[in-house]
């Protein structure tokens, strides 16, 4: 079992609140990763739910049981740290059994949990070198291996890729994807690099300032953004924000002004709109075209980066900046006239207080 | 803008004296360069360092072995007679060198076992009281640096001050006597005067006068193990003493291995605090080294500066192999680091 429930937690240093009312409940065996930018409480959260850190007010329980006042030893969890945390004066293979050892666990039993895990991550060459004799993707392994030894009830994983250069950290994030799969046990991972969360999640928890902002798949978190806030955090590049006005509200369509008088059709249906109001339109690069049509959004180009596969335009439109993606190598160079156009794509609303305005 | 180019200007100004010199001192040395070649330059540049250390250093150094193969009681070596080894063998000339009543120059054997003895008991000490109180600083105190700027103070002081106050707080009419009389109404202790009590007061004293300084190393040494690898160990559940063994004391060892070395040489050494605390005293109880070689070289009546010399360089060479030990292990420190 590996069930995790936060009711109303908070935590506080002095007067400073770091964590404001979390709840959340994480299921046995779910992938949940704690995702926002830095400092805004995920690594506290990670290290409350640890034991690590005491908190304000509130309930932690896993597997229904309340574990406010038990110790991070008595809590089942394992950690990976950031920085790998090993002890560099001990052999790989001690260091996965330092933590087994506390426990009076038989000398037997300890060696076949090593080399089943060290088999498991592909250390087993390594279990007599030092942390210091290894690589970066290797240290990493041996963090992790540390943690499946100890058979958690749930993996706490603090940015345990950050450390690592660009390539290695897609294998690595592989490897951790495929180490799920195998051992099906609870993980809650956190990471400020969305690209991280989208690929490794069941389910995303967006944090800022404290407080969740949204939870939910990854693709809920892209397709239904809760605000503005996650809508411009989760997706890369960064979702385009336009300043709009309602036009025109009809049965089941909206119509609205954005810069140059141009006018966008919003199908929504339930809300709450009158003509007159202020909102703002969220469009993703990705969804932004090419078009003939003069009479589509027309724009200047500032910068044009042509990746081969695909070429990203940054563009203004009367003051406002307008990223696009579009696919394949274009003839376009910075300062040239193009037109976008946005028919088909999923428009995203959001109301003076940033809140997405939804459909009913 | 305005006010940057008027600071230019002044900047200028100020620097146009400076400049001027640089352009005369710039002459004689282009000169000199261009006739020793580079490597010529450097031996200029060091040579005025050299000198003072020749003169201060060297020079006595090889003074002070002439005068190890000389006898008399003149200072000028003129007036000193070539005795070769004599004095050494002086030095050497034992029964039974566990016993220094047996030996010629038994004071010489007497702050030999003085100083054997203060050195294995008060590095032993200091190391221990050193390592608890790093410890116990390194902990979320309150006023952690008021008591860590406490515990270093006293190494700011004069070795003659610090002498000067244990005698006023130790003698037999002293504060501590004074203080147990108040409280428990103990009968005053002689401290300074009962020989089993001055050897421990002496260490306790040298103790007290130098641990802020192996304290500040391996609070550093304790403050650069990473906070994470405590946590890791927490994780695990590791017990406290477990935590101490397994993780502290191995990633401490570097710093306490040149802890031990610095206060075995300065534990050799020792003098000045104890010369004014107890003189030596009573009778040759708290004798050491290097109080010997002063008595025997400047103070006492029938002086002998070959033979307080004969013992200088006898310990220095004690000092030479506890120093080649500091550098050894520096450098597999510092090769340590590198891997």
């Amino acid at each position: 079992m590996g069930e995790i429930k936060l009711t109303d937690v908070n935590k506080s240093y002095g007067s400073v609140h770091v964590l404001k009312d979390i709840n959340l409940h994480i299921k046995d065996g779910e992938f949940v990763v704690f995702v926002g930018p830095s400092g805004c409480g995920k690594s506290t959260l990670l290290r409350t739910i640890a034991g690590l850190e005491k908190i304000t007010a509130g309930e932690i329980q896993i597997d229904r049981k309340r574990v406010n006042e038990t110790s991070a030893a008595d809590r089942g969890l394992a950690m990976v740290f950031q920085s790998y945390a090993l002890y560099p004066h001990m052999s790989v293979r001690q260091n996965l059994a330092f933590g087994l050892e506390n426990s009076s666990m038989p000398k037997a039993e300890i060696t076949e949990r090593i080399g089943e895990a060290a088999r498991m991550l592909e250390i087993d060459q390594y279990l007599d070198r030092r942390p210091g004799q290894l690589s970066g993707g290797q240290r990493q392994r041996v963090a992790i291996g540390r943690a499946i030894v100890r058979r958690p009830t749930a993996f706490l994983l603090d940015e345990p890729l950050s450390n690592l250069d660009a390539e290695l950290r897609v294998s690595t994030r592989a490897e951790i994807a495929a180490l799920h799969t195998r051992i099906g046990s609870t993980m809650i991972y956190v990471t400020h690099d969305q690209v991280e969360a989208m690929t490794l999640a069941h389910r995303i928890v967006v944090m800022r300032a404290g407080k969740i902002e949204q939870v939910g798949t990854p693709l809920d978190l892209y397709n239904e953004p809760a605000n503005r806030f996650v809508a411009g955090f989760i997706g890369a590049p960064h979702m385009n924000f336009l300043k709009a006005e309602v036009a025109a509200v009809e049965l089941g369509t909206v119509t609205l002004t954005i810069g140059g008088g141009h006018k966008l059709l919003v199908p929504l249906s339930g809300h709450k709109l009158k003509v007159g109001d202020k909102v703002t339109v969220g469009i993703r690069p990705q969804h932004i075209t090419l078009a003939a049509d003069p009479g589509s959004l027309t724009v200047k180009t500032r910068l044009v980066e042509a990746l081969g596969s695909e070429t990203v335009i940054h563009a203004d439109l009367h003051g406002e900046k307008l990223l696009a993606v579009v696919q394949g190598q274009k003839q376009i160079g910075s300062g040239d006239e193009v037109h976008f156009s946005v028919a088909g794509a999923p428009l995203h609303l959001f109301d003076e207080n940033g809140l997405r305005v939804k459909s009913a | 803008m305005t006010s940057t180019t008027t600071s230019s200007h002044l900047g200028a100004l100020l620097m146009a004296p400076v400049n001027a010199l640089m352009r005369v001192v710039d002459i004689p040395l282009r000169g000199l360069q261009k006739s020793t070649g580079i490597g010529g330059m450097a031996a200029f540049f060091l040579a005025p360092n050299m000198l003072i250390f020749g003169i201060f250093v060297l020079l006595p150094l090889f003074i002070n072995i002439v005068y190890s193969t000389t006898g008399g009681t003149a200072f000028f070596l003129s007036e000193r007679s070539f005795v070769g080894t004599e004095q050494y063998q002086r030095l050497f000339t034992c029964t039974n060198y566990l016993d220094p009543m047996s030996c010629q120059e038994d004071a010489f054997w007497t702050a030999v076992g003085n100083t054997f003895w203060f050195v294995v008991l008060q590095v032993a000490l200091m190391i221990l009281v050193s390592l608890v109180t790093a410890l116990i600083l390194n902990r979320d105190l309150i006023g952690r640096s008021f008591w860590r700027a406490v515990f270093f103070f006293p190494v700011l002081l004069s070795p003659v001050v610090v002498g000067l106050i244990w005698k006023w707080i130790l003698q037999r009419q002293g504060l501590l006597n004074f203080i147990l009389y108040e409280i428990g109404n103990v009968t005053p202790y002689t401290w300074l005067t009962d020989r089993n009590w001055t050897f421990i007061a002496t260490i306790g004293v040298s103790i007290w006068a130098h641990m802020g300084l192996y304290t500040l190393i391996l609070l550093a040494g304790l403050q650069a193990i990473p906070k994470d690898l405590y946590e890791a160990a927490e994780m695990d559940g590791t017990k406290p003493a477990r935590v101490f063994w397994r993780i502290t004391l191995p990633l401490l060892a570097p710093n306490l291995l040149v802890v031990v070395v610095l206060a075995l040489i300065k534990a050799v050494q020792i003098f000045d605090e104890v010369y004014v605390l107890t003189g030596g005293g009573p009778g040759t109880s708290t004798l050491y080294l290097t109080q010997y070689i002063y008595e025997t070289g400047f103070a006492s009546a029938l002086r002998n500066p070959g033979l307080a010399a004969a013992a200088s360089i006898l310990m220095g060479l004690v000092l030479v192999v506890l120093t080649l030990m500091q550098l050894g292990l520096g450098r597999k420190n510092e090769n340590k680091g590198k891997r």
